[in-house]
């Protein structure tokens, strides 16, 4: 089975491209265009491996959503990488966050760090 | 008293001759009083014919004729000349003398002596060699009168007139210098005096005007002013400070620092801030309070008096709120452009990688030869969009430097990552070393440091055709350590050493476009060389190449070996 990875990324390009990397090694992977559809998805159960936040959301930002999913004990082994195009955003957050990637994101770079964090065998 | 004093004084512009005349005056005055009560005494004899009538007559017409002398004497001595009133008195005295007694008792006798009167007088009321005429006139009289009864002239009194005469001739002419000098004297500390109180009454009027100058300055700049005594009591508002913080001025002045920044339109945070100021002493160039709605931007300053002492403290308070404003919207748009233009580059950049990669299908060479090139282009675009980013944030203020713990080997190890293939794309070698003496961690902004090199090191590889280009951290004393970037490039000009880190340039207008780029680099280095009160220097030489050396405070973090203390 494969591992699932949540995007939450309102830019559908950069969604995409994302998306490409992670099932290019075998994520399965679910979308979430805005802060309020991701608090849906999380909250109806699904329990992704690995959560890709961008900070810069529509309706929920995502610092209000990393401070959701850090409560939730359901969340406790889910990886979080946080995405933000503002380094600043990067400093001040980034400790709650398991990796902060600052945009631009490459691909390959993107690739090949959530193909380390799979899980081994 | 002063009817007397002005019925002696007379005024004349010559000091001696009013002193002499006033002498004379006195002299007539007692010689008419004299002669007056004379006159009433002959007077009441003849009346009660005590006397011989004749006698007692020529007396009183005597005594009625002195006192019209005297009289007259005193009005020339007063309205025309002191000195032919004095001659004229003297003469009068010396000629009644010669007839005051016999011939005999004149000549040689008891009435001699009253010749040394006018003799002495005479250095008194006139020169003081006049005293030599009256001996002269005296010794006349009485050679005359003893001749006129056939006797020898007296001659020891003629020599005893002229001793007498020249001893008045020495005291008269002393005392005059002295006089003199004594005048000399008084006219100059008059003059003293004078220039002291001019001085002293222009000082205070120049102060009287520096004053209201000052104060009308005060009352007209649109700055809030408030000036505070040591023990941080208003002495002093103007009233522009009314206007901005919309209180009235007997509501700030008297009134004690602590006192004023209770008022609630200051936020918390504000009056944490001016309470610090005025407890640490901490009084850093300006910082910005919230006042209600209005930014206010404060400065202080100590106040010393001309003798060094302070007396207090002045603050400047200036409305900032419409700057505030215009920064906040601008650190808006920093963001805004830092997001979307960021996010489609990065959009552009994806795909690229992912045709590059094959995820769409196997590519030929060339394909994959024009995906880098895109790639390559999209990171300078998004290296110059962060360029500008960064210079927006220094511009406002907003760009910070972190101190953390920076490994120098990190450093240098990320560079060569960063940019090997940009130097060996241009066959040029990039080379690196760290002195031994420099500790293998100190305090700093990896991130700002890297941006450093990164820029230095790419700077290097655009003017660089040939040669290598070598990067090496050292350490200059124990306070300092440093960065050097050199290369084997084209050089710089001297004449333009002093431009090359303004924002925007670049030297010459062809170079700029044959190099590209928008000659933010070098300026972002020194702007983040100066954040880290460090400096940058640049050394040159035309066709053989550069050196960019920085220097950096030398902070060596918390549990770093010792030895690298004490080296």
């Amino acid at each position: 089975m494969s591992e699932l990875a949540l995007i939450i990324e309102d830019d559908e390009d950069l969604a995409n491209i994302f998306a490409e990397a992670l099932r290019g090694i075998g994520y399965a992977v679910e979308y979430a265009v805005d802060g309020k559809i991701a608090q849906e998805r999380l909250r109806n159960g699904i329990a992704p491996f690995l959560i890709l936040l961008d900070m810069h959301l529509p309706h929920i930002s995502g610092a209000d959503l990393l401070a959701e999913i850090k409560q939730d004990e359901r969340f406790a082994k889910t990886t979080i990488i946080m995405t933000t195009a503002d380094a600043r955003m990067g400093e001040t957050y980034g400790d709650q966050a398991d990796f902060v990637l600052i945009k631009p994101i490459s691909f390959v770079q993107l690739r090949d760090l959530t193909n380390r964090l799979k899980p081994k065998g | 008293m002063n009817y007397l004093k002005r019925f002696l004084i007379i005024s004349t512009a010559d000091p001696d001759d009013a002193r002499k005349r006033k002498i004379l005056n006195i002299l007539l005055a007692g010689t008419g009083f004299v002669s007056f009560l004379a006159i009433l005494l002959f007077s009441y004899l003849i009346a009660t014919s005590r006397l011989e009538m004749v006698e007692t007559s020529l007396l009183l017409y005597g005594s009625i004729a002195t006192f019209a002398g005297v009289t007259i004497l005193y009005a020339i001595n007063a309205r025309y000349s002191g000195r032919i009133a004095a001659s004229i008195f003297l003469i009068f005295l010396s000629v009644i003398f010669a007839f005051s007694d016999s011939p005999e008792q004149v000549s040689s006798g008891r009435a001699l002596f009253a010749f040394t009167i006018p003799i002495f007088m005479a250095s008194i009321l006139l020169t003081p060699a006049s005293s030599f005429i009256f001996g002269a006139l005296s010794s006349v009289i009485i050679s005359w009168l003893a001749l006129s009864i056939g006797l020898t002239p007296n001659y020891p009194a003629i020599i005893g007139f002229f001793l007498i005469a020249f001893v008045s001739w020495l005291s008269a002419r002393s005392l005059e210098q002295a006089l003199g000098e004594l005048r000399i004297i008084n006219v100059n500390l008059d003059r003293v005096v004078a220039e002291r109180t001019l001085a002293l009454a222009e000082s205070l009027s120049r102060e009287r005007i520096e004053a209201g100058r000052s104060q009308a300055i005060l009352n007209s700049i649109a700055d809030g002013v408030i000036v505070f005594d040591k023990k941080w009591n208003a002495t002093l508002a103007n009233p522009a400070i009314r206007g901005m913080l919309d209180i009235p001025l007997e509501l700030i002045v008297n009134k004690n620092f602590r006192e004023l920044i209770e008022h609630p339109r200051l936020s918390p945070r504000s009056r944490g801030l001016l309470l610090a100021m005025i407890e640490h002493g901490t009084q850093p160039i300006g910082f910005r309070i919230e006042w209600s709605e209005k930014t206010i931007s404060v400065s202080a300053a100590q106040v010393y008096d001309n003798q060094k002492q302070n007396t207090g403290t002045v603050i400047v308070f200036r409305d900032f709120t419409r700057e505030a404003e215009v920064e906040r919207l601008k650190s808006t748009f920093v963001g805004i452009v830092s997001h979307e233009l960021r996010t489609p580059l990065n959009a552009i950049l994806g795909y690229s990688e992912m045709f590059k990669e094959n995820v769409y299908g196997p590519m030929n060479e060339k394909q994959v030869n024009m995906a880098d090139r895109i790639i390559k282009n999209t990171q300078r675009l998004l290296g110059l969009i962060n360029d500008l980013l960064d210079q927006a944030q220094m511009e406002a203020g907003k760009l910070t430097i972190q101190a953390q713990t920076v490994k120098t080997a990190d450093l240098l190890e990320s560079l060569h990552g960063l940019m090997d293939k940009s130097a060996s794309d241009k066959s040029l070698r990039l080379t690196s070393e760290i002195d031994p003496d420099l500790p293998d961690a100190l305090t700093g902004d990896p991130a700002r440091l890297q941006q450093i090199l990164v820029n230095l090191v790419n700077n290097a590889v655009k003017f660089t055709d040939q040669g290598s280009i070598h990067v090496r951290l050292f350490r200059q004393d124990d306070s300092k350590w440093g960065m050097e970037v050199s290369d084997t490039g084209q050089g710089i000009p001297e004449s333009e050493t002093h431009f090359i880190f303004d924002t925007f340039r670049q030297v010459d207008g062809a170079a700029t476009r044959s190099h590209g780029g928008f000659g933010l680099g070098l300026s972002i280095v020194k702007q983040l060389v100066s954040l880290m009160n460090g400096e940058i220097r640049v050394q040159s030489k035309l066709g053989e190449g550069s050196a960019f050396i920085i220097t950096l405070p030398l902070i060596i973090p918390e549990g770093v070996s010792a030895r690298w203390r004490n080296t």
